[in-house]
C-alpha cells in the first residue's frame, strides 16, 4: 500500500514537471492507472446498479431455464460394466416378455381359436426350416444363459464381493464367453 | 513464429476488451432478463471481432448434435426447489418398497437358479417344483418390469402414464398368472413343454 | 502519511543525483557510437524460428455453450495444440488453450493435483478429473471433452451441481452424537473402527461417479447417486455416530437408495480409486439382514 502511494505520488510529480512526457505516457500504456488515479485527468462515467437478493435470484432462475443438458448415453465410452448391465435388463425383458405374452395368449387362446397346447406347438415348431429353428432357439437361448450367468455376478455383488474393477471386467468377459458358448450349445446340440 | 505472435496479438485485443469492460460494471449485461439492446449489440461486435482474431482458420466449429433422432424423454428446463442451501427433501420411510422389497427380490432371484437348472438336469417331472418355478418366474418378472417402469417413467413428470403402467403391469401379472395356472393344470407343465418344443 | 510525504520529498531531492549518473552512463556509450557499426556481412543472421518439423499436433474437441446466447445450440469446438509445448495433463491443455488460443473457453479448476474436484469432466467418454488425466500421446486420435454427463450446463464444460450438493446436505454429513464425549474432550475410536472409514473419507465430491451412473441420469431428482450414498455410508460406518437407524430409515424407500442396480460405472470411473458401488452394497446388506 505504502509503495503504491509512493509511486503514484512520484508519478504525479513527474507528470507535473514534464507535461509532454505525461501526454505520451497517457497515450500509451499508463492509460488505465492514470484514469483511475487522475486528479487532473478525466473520469469515465461508471454505471452501477443495485440488485436486491430477490432480483438476483430471479435472474438465476431465469438463466437456469435456458441451460442445456449435457450429452450422456451417446458420448459415454462403451465399457464392460454398463453395457453388460444394460444387456442384463434387455435379456430379462425379452424372457419375461415372452412369458407374459405366452401366459396371456394361452388364457385367451380358446376364445381366439389358437392352438397353444404343448403338443401342437411342438409339432408346429418341428415343421419349421432348420435355420429358422436355430435362429429362434438362439433368440431365446442367449438371453436365458446370459441373464442366468450374469445374475450370479449380480448376486455376488449383492453379497459385497468381487467389486474390484479388474475383477468386474474379468467376470464380465467370462459371462459373455460362457453365455455365448452355452447358448450356441443349447441351440445347436440339444 | 506465428504461434508466438498469435497470443500477443490476442492479449492486445484482450486488453482492449478488458478496459472497455472494466468501466461498465453493470451487473446486468450478462443476463438476458434485463438486458439493454445497446449493450447486447456492443458485446456482440466485441465478441465477433475477438473471435476473428482469436480463432484462425485452423479451428473448425461444428454444430453439435447430441443425437440424430429426437430423444424420448428430454430433460426439462432446470428447476431447483428452494435455495442452494436447502437440503433435498427426504422421503418418508417405507421398507415394503425399500429394504424388504430388495431382500425378497434377491431371495427369489437366488432361488430361481436351482429351480431352473434342477428340472432339466434331473429330468424330473415333479408338478410341485414346476408350479414353484412358474410362481418364481412370475414374481421375478413382475419385479423386473416394475423396476423398469420406476426407472424410465418418472412419477412427478408423467403421473398419469406412470399410474397406467403400474396398474397395467399388475393386471398383466394377474392375467399371466391365471394363464400359467391353466397351462400347468391342463398341459404337461412348463419345463416339459419347453423340453418338447426345444427338441422337436 | 507524514512519513510518506517526507519520503517523497527525499525522492525529489535525490533526483538530480540520478540524472548525473544517467549522463555519466551516456557519456560512456558515446565513445563507442563514434565508430561505424560492424557491417551485416560480419555478423550472424537471426532468422525467424522455423516451424517445428516434429511437432506433435493433437486435436481437442471441446463442448461449448454460452449462456449469453442461449438460443444457440451447444457445439463442439476443435482446437489443435503442439503436445511438445503442452504439459502432460488434460488440464494443462485446457489452460494452454485458454491462455494462448481462446480465452472465452470456460472450465473450473483449482488445485491441479486431484484434491479439489473442480475440474471433473467427461474426457474421451469417461468422467475424470482433467488434472489427473494424461493426454493420450497418440496424436492420430482426437480427444473429446464434454461436461459431466446429463447435467445442466452453466457454460462450456461447467456443470451445475446444485442438486448434487442439496442431496449431500440431505444425508446430514456430520457426526450426530447426543451426549458429550465421556472423557470430556473427544469421541475415541479403536484402530479397527477407524479402518472402516478407509476408502470412504477420501471422497472429494467431484461428482464423477454420480454423473456416470445411468440410474442417476434418469432419476437425479429422487435417487441420491453413488457419491452421496458413499458419503451416507461414511457416516453409517462411523462408530462414533449415534443416528445409524435414522440414517438408514432415510434411505429406506424405493428411490433414494434402491435405484442402484449395481451398474458399477461409479467404481470404474472414480478418479480417486474409491469404490462407491461397494459402499452402496454394504448399505444394502446392512439394511437387509
Amino acid at each position: 500500500m505504502l509503495a503504491q502511494r509512493a509511486t503514484q505520488q512520484s508519478l504525479r510529480r513527474l507528470v507535473a514537471s514534464r507535461p509532454t512526457l505525461a501526454s505520451q505516457m497517457v497515450s500509451r500504456k499508463f492509460a488505465a492507472p492514470m484514469a483511475v488515479m487522475g486528479s487532473s485527468l478525466t473520469y469515465r462515467p461508471v454505471a452501477t446498479q443495485n440488485l436486491t437478493p430477490k432480483d438476483s435470484y430471479e435472474i438465476l432462475v431465469a438463466q437456469r431455464k435456458n441451460r442445456p443438458t449435457s450429452p450422456h448415453l451417446t458420448i459415454y465410452k462403451p465399457q464392460v460394466p454398463w453395457i453388460l448391465s444394460g444387456l442384463n435388463r434387455i435379456t430379462g425383458e425379452i424372457l419375461s416378455g415372452a412369458v407374459y405374452i405366452f401366459g396371456s395368449a394361452y388364457l385367451i387362446a380358446p376364445l381366439m381359436g389358437w392352438h397353444l397346447d404343448s403338443a401342437s406347438m411342438a409339432a408346429a415348431f418341428a415343421s419349421w426350416p432348420v435355420l429358422a429353428k436355430i435362429g429362434t432357439k438362439l433368440f431365446f437361448a442367449f438371453p436365458f444363459t446370459f441373464h442366468t450367468i450374469n445374475g450370479l455376478r449380480h448376486l455376488s455383488w449383492d453379497l459385497g464381493r468381487t467389486f474390484k474393477n479388474a475383477t468386474v471386467i474379468k467376470t464380465g468377459w467370462t459371462v459373455v464367453g460362457l453365455s455365448t458358448a452355452s447358448a450356441l450349445a443349447l441351440a445347436l446340440l440339444v | 513464429m506465428a504461434s508466438i505472435v498469435r497470443p500477443t496479438m490476442l492479449r492486445q485485443t484482450c486488453l482492449k476488451v478488458a478496459t472497455k469492460r472494466a468501466f461498465s460494471t453493470k451487473p446486468t449485461s450478462s443476463f438476458p432478463a434485463i438486458n439493454k439492446p445497446a449493450s447486447v449489440l456492443s458485446r456482440k461486435t466485441v465478441r465477433s471481432a475477438f473471435v476473428k482474431d482469436a480463432l484462425p482458420g485452423s479451428m473448425r466449429v461444428a454444430a453439435f448434435h447430441a443425437s440424430g433422432r429426437r430423444p424420448i424423454l428430454p430433460a426439462l428446463p432446470q428447476e431447483i426447489n428452494g435455495t442452494a442451501n436447502d437440503a433435498a427433501p427426504v422421503p418418508t420411510p417405507s421398507p415394503t418398497h425399500g429394504s424388504y422389497h430388495w431382500t425378497f427380490e434377491r431371495l427369489v432371484s437366488a432361488g430361481l437358479i436351482p429351480l431352473t437348472i434342477a428340472p432339466f438336469a434331473a429330468g424330473s417331472l415333479n408338478p410341485a417344483t414346476d408350479a414353484i418355478l412358474c410362481g418364481a418366474i412370475l414374481i421375478h418378472s413382475h419385479i423386473g418390469f416394475e423396476a423398469t417402469i420406476t426407472d424410465y417413467i418418472p412419477k412427478k413428470r408423467l403421473p398419469k402414464t406412470r399410474k397406467l403402467f403400474d396398474w397395467g403391469l399388475k393386471l398383466a401379472t394377474v392375467v399371466v398368472g391365471v394363464g400359467l395356472y391353466e397351462f400347468e393344470t391342463n398341459d404337461v407343465g412348463l419345463t416339459e413343454a419347453i423340453k418338447r418344443i426345444w427338441t422337436a | 502519511m507524514a512519513a510518506l510525504r517526507s519520503s517523497s520529498r527525499l525522492f525529489t531531492a535525490a533526483r538530480p543525483v540520478f540524472r548525473t549518473q544517467l549522463r555519466a552512463f551516456a557519456s560512456v556509450s558515446d565513445t563507442h557510437s563514434t565508430s561505424s557499426p560492424v557491417p551485416p556481412s560480419q555478423t550472424s543472421t537471426v532468422k525467424e524460428p522455423a516451424a517445428d518439423p516434429d511437432a506433435k499436433i493433437k486435436t481437442f474437441h471441446i463442448y461449448r455453450w454460452n449462456p449469453d446466447t442461449p438460443s444457440e445450440k451447444p457445439r463442439m469446438q476443435s482446437y489443435t495444440l503442439d503436445l511438445k509445448k503442452t504439459g502432460p495433463m488434460m488440464l494443462d491443455a485446457l489452460i494452454r488453450i485458454k491462455n494462448e488460443v481462446d480465452p472465452t473457453l470456460t472450465f473450473r479448476r483449482s488445485c491441479r493435483e486431484g484434491i479439489c474436484g473442480s475440474c471433473a469432466m467427461n474426457i474421451d467418454g469417461v468422467n475424470t478429473l482433467a488434472c489427473l488425466c494424461r493426454i493420450p500421446t497418440d496424436t492420430t486420435k482426437e480427444s473429446k471433452i464434454y461436461p459431466l454427463p446429463h447435467t445442466y450446463v452453466v457454460k462450456d464444460v461447467v456443470p451445475d451441481l446444485t442438486q448434487f450438493y442439496k442431496q449431500y446436505k440431505s444425508i446430514k454429513p456430520y457426526l450426530q452424537h447426543s451426549a458429550p464425549a465421556p472423557n470430556g474432550k473427544e469421541y475415541l475410536q479403536s484402530k479397527e473402527e477407524r479402518k472402516k472409514l478407509d476408502g470412504l473419507y477420501e471422497c472429494i465430491l467431484c461428482a464423477c461417479c454420480s454423473t456416470s451412473c445411468p440410474s442417476y441420469w434418469w432419476n437425479s431428482e429422487e435417487y441420491l447417486g453413488p457419491a452421496v450414498l458413499l458419503q451416507s455410508y461414511r457416516w453409517i460406518a462411523d462408530s462414533r455416530d449415534e443416528k445409524k437407524e435414522e440414517r438408514k430409515a432415510a434411505l429406506d424407500n424405493s428411490m433414494s437408495l434402491y435405484r442402484c442396480h449395481t451398474i458399477l460405472n461409479c467404481s470404474r470411473t472414480c478418479p480417486k480409486g474409491l469404490n462407491p458401488g461397494l459402499a452402496i452394497a454394504e448399505i444394502k446388506k446392512e439394511m437387509a439382514f
